[in-house]
């Protein structure tokens, strides 16, 4: 009887350890995410990546032993959508940070709200100059601005290439324009001419008069700002019309991304191009990461995956520095966040006109047998650069 | 001029008649139906993305060539062409309405259907068919060592080139040479007049569109070689099938041949000589100046608007 009533006693205590495990250890944490709609791919990457992060932050014992308790709501990429969640969260959740979204106007549409209410936000994936220029106090931001974007393929062309001419082809759209003006800026402070700046409607058939005409002007470096399937008819074109080139580089978007070389095929190879991530390069955390994602989900994730994966490690590190689980406890850490993660070194900075900003390296990946290869900087890349590049006579 | 500017403008002048022959195939369908039934159909680059849907699946599930995906998608077209025509347009037709345009509505109509459909199907992802030789290109100098320029001939494209060239030649053939393509024109020039002598008039327009979409589906096939694939691309080929059908005048296939030549010409040209950013609106200057000034058409300046003369 007596050991009956101890089994009782200590299963009753049991149940109750376990139930208050289950209730007041956990931290919760709701991420805004576009899951329909246009930016839907880049959502579920990102979805599927934070549970990558909070699995293996679990596995190892939660944060500050309270296990991290995600999910997650869908914001269809609608900045009034990502406005409602987030209000939402912070005033009847009373969620003390605020992690995620994508496209830069819903993440402009949180800011706004996070720091109406002072609660930190962290911008994971949304490259608009604006959103870190806004001398908000909460707001911070882990991925490289686009000012910013080029800064490894500038310093590459200035440091590898050392050309002395430029021509930049661009899409007529604001993507395009502002761009192929960044680069245009980047070129004069290094010192390069550019000899020919020209756009092109988005979806065009034929680029050969276009070429012709680059071809003609005999330029060292061809920039090209473009998305995907224009990317690859240019270069395919290029190709054809045999227009050489000591360096063919694109600004990341079409050029960064695997469909480019399956639909340029050959004519891809040496293609340059900028970027924030690669995953075969090499960062302490990046290839383990990109691993488990592909054997879970079949391919490789881009940056856009990186970053969220290690937005979380970059909470867990803030959780377990503040002060005080409070928005202003957790915003005081986040402020002196230095960690290392697996997508870059994260710090926030103010410089440069921008508040809580991660001024983080970015990198320049290359097409080397049909596959993208991070080659520059040096001390992240996974193999060395070619260049000088053969000319298309050369090839075959 | 120094050998550069030669070759830019050679190179140029290459690029515009290829690319002119593209869009004479895709323009020759839609004149086609335009002079026999006297509708415009705004379905127009709808079909021809349906087409090279066909020739995608083709290719992807059971390596067709594209090429070789003519002689399915262009029956195919033809067969959905019919279908459309009698049981869309034809009762439409037959209809008094407020609008006496409405069969131009109803095509666009179809065409946002289509272009629908496809979007289930496939999603709106960019789709391509990856073909060997997709780059390959003849160099002068590799012919002629010591040229002092170097220009360049696209495979594909001038294979597309000239299978148009011989599905206008037979198109051309067929209307002028025999009974069957006789009616047709007969159909085009006076409706009535054909009616009275024997011709079946609703059987030739029914065959009519039919024939007309799979014309645009060989150029869809022609077309996705070089290019790619989505569901909305049918617009903006709509648009330059219906600069090429006015520019040429209306109902003339060779009118459609000068037409497509003289865009993709004066397309290139632009492109090199004012910036590719003024390409399309170089398009519609040429739109708009061949409504004011030859409002017939080329053909009319020949004074022989016939179907297929």
């Amino acid at each position: 009887m007596k050991r009956l009533t101890l089994i009782i006693l200590i299963a009753f205590a049991l149940s109750l350890s376990a139930s208050t495990l289950f209730a007041a250890e956990t931290f919760d944490l709701v991420i805004p995410l576009p899951l329909t709609g246009k930016q839907a791919k880049f959502g579920e990457m990102m979805k599927r990546s934070y549970e990558i992060a909070a699995e293996e932050i679990n596995a190892k014992g939660g944060i500050k032993k309270k296990k991290l308790n995600l999910s997650f709501e869908d914001s269809g990429a609608k900045p009034e959508t990502a406005r409602a969640i987030v209000e939402k969260l912070i005033d009847t959740k009373k969620q003390p940070l605020i992690v995620g979204e994508y496209t830069s106007s819903c993440a402009k549409a949180v800011a706004a709200v996070a720091e109406e209410r002072k609660t930190p936000y962290l911008v994971v994936a949304s490259a608009d100059d604006d959103i870190t220029r806004q001398d908000y106090k909460y707001v911070f931001r882990q991925n490289a601005v686009n000012a910013h974007y080029a800064d490894g393929l500038v310093s590459f062309i200035k440091n590898v290439a050392k050309p002395k001419t430029m021509a930049i082809l661009y899409e007529s759209s604001a993507f395009g324009n502002s761009g192929a003006d960044a680069m245009e800026k980047d070129a004069q402070k290094i010192g390069v001419k550019v000899v020919l700046k020209e756009k092109y409607e988005a979806g065009s058939v034929d680029f050969k008069p276009l070429l012709s005409k680059v071809k003609a002007a005999r330029p060292d470096v061809i920039y090209m700002v473009s998305y995907v399937m224009d990317a690859s008819l240019l270069m395919k074109q290029i190709k054809e019309l045999r227009v050489d080139a000591k360096l063919f580089a694109g600004g990341a978007a079409g050029f960064a991304i695997p469909e480019f070389i399956d639909n340029a095929k050959d004519a891809a190879e040496y293609v340059v191009t900028a970027s924030l991530w690669c995953f075969k390069m090499k960062l302490p955390g990046a290839k383990e990461y990109a691993e488990k994602y592909k054997k879970l989900y079949g391919d490789y994730p881009s940056y856009h995956g990186a970053s969220a994966y290690s937005a979380l490690y970059v909470v867990k590190d803030a959780l377990e520095r503040a002060k005080s689980w409070t928005p202003d406890g957790i915003r005081d850490a986040l402020k002196a966040t230095n960690i290392s993660t697996a997508f870059a070194a994260i710090k926030f900075e103010n410089k440069e006109g921008y508040q809580n900003q991660n001024f983080m390296d970015t990198i320049v990946m290359q097409v080397v047998n049909g596959e993208h290869e991070c080659v520059y900087p040096d001390n992240v890349a996974n193999q060395k650069y070619v260049f000088p590049i053969p000319t298309w006579r050369e090839r075959r | 001029m120094t050998s550069v500017q030669l070759e830019v403008l050679l190179q140029t002048l290459i690029s515009g008649l290829l690319l002119g022959g593209l869009y004479a195939l895709i323009g020759i369908g839609m004149t086609l139906i335009m002079g026999v039934m006297k509708i415009i159909n705004l379905a127009h680059g709808e079909l021809m993305m349906v087409a090279m849907y066909i020739a995608y699946v083709l290719f992807s599930s059971f390596h067709i060539d594209p090429y070789l995906s003519i002689l399915i998608a262009a029956p195919a077209l033809f067969g959905l062409g019919v279908l459309l025509q009698k049981y869309l347009i034809n009762p439409v037709l037959k209809v008094e309405a407020i609008i006496p345009e409405n069969q131009v509505i109803l095509t666009v109509g179809i065409g946002m259907v289509l272009a629908n459909i496809a979007t289930i199907i496939f999603s709106s992802d960019y789709k391509t068919t990856p073909v060997e030789y997709a780059t390959k290109a003849w160099y002068l100098s590799d012919y002629w060592r010591e040229s002092p320029i170097e220009l360049s001939l696209s495979m594909p494209w001038s294979v597309s080139f000239c299978v148009a060239l011989v599905i206008t030649a037979s198109l051309w053939f067929f209307l002028t040479k025999t009974d069957m393509g006789k009616s047709i024109r007969a159909t085009a020039q006076d409706k009535d007049a054909a009616l009275l002598m024997g011709v079946n008039v609703e059987r030739m327009r029914v065959f009519t569109f039919g024939l007309g979409s799979a014309l645009v589906g060989s150029a869809g096939c022609l077309f996705i070689p070089i290019y790619y694939l989505y569901p909305d691309l049918g617009g903006q080929f709509t648009l330059i099938a219906f600069v090429i059908t006015i520019l040429g005048g209306l109902g003339s296939t060779v009118g459609a041949i000068v037409g497509g030549l003289i865009l993709g010409v004066f397309e290139s040209l632009t492109a090199t000589y004012a910036g590719m950013g003024w390409a399309p609106v170089g398009r519609f200057m040429i739109f708009v100046a061949a409504l004011i000034f030859v409002p017939g058409g080329i053909m009319s300046l020949f004074k022989k608007r016939r179907l297929g003369k």
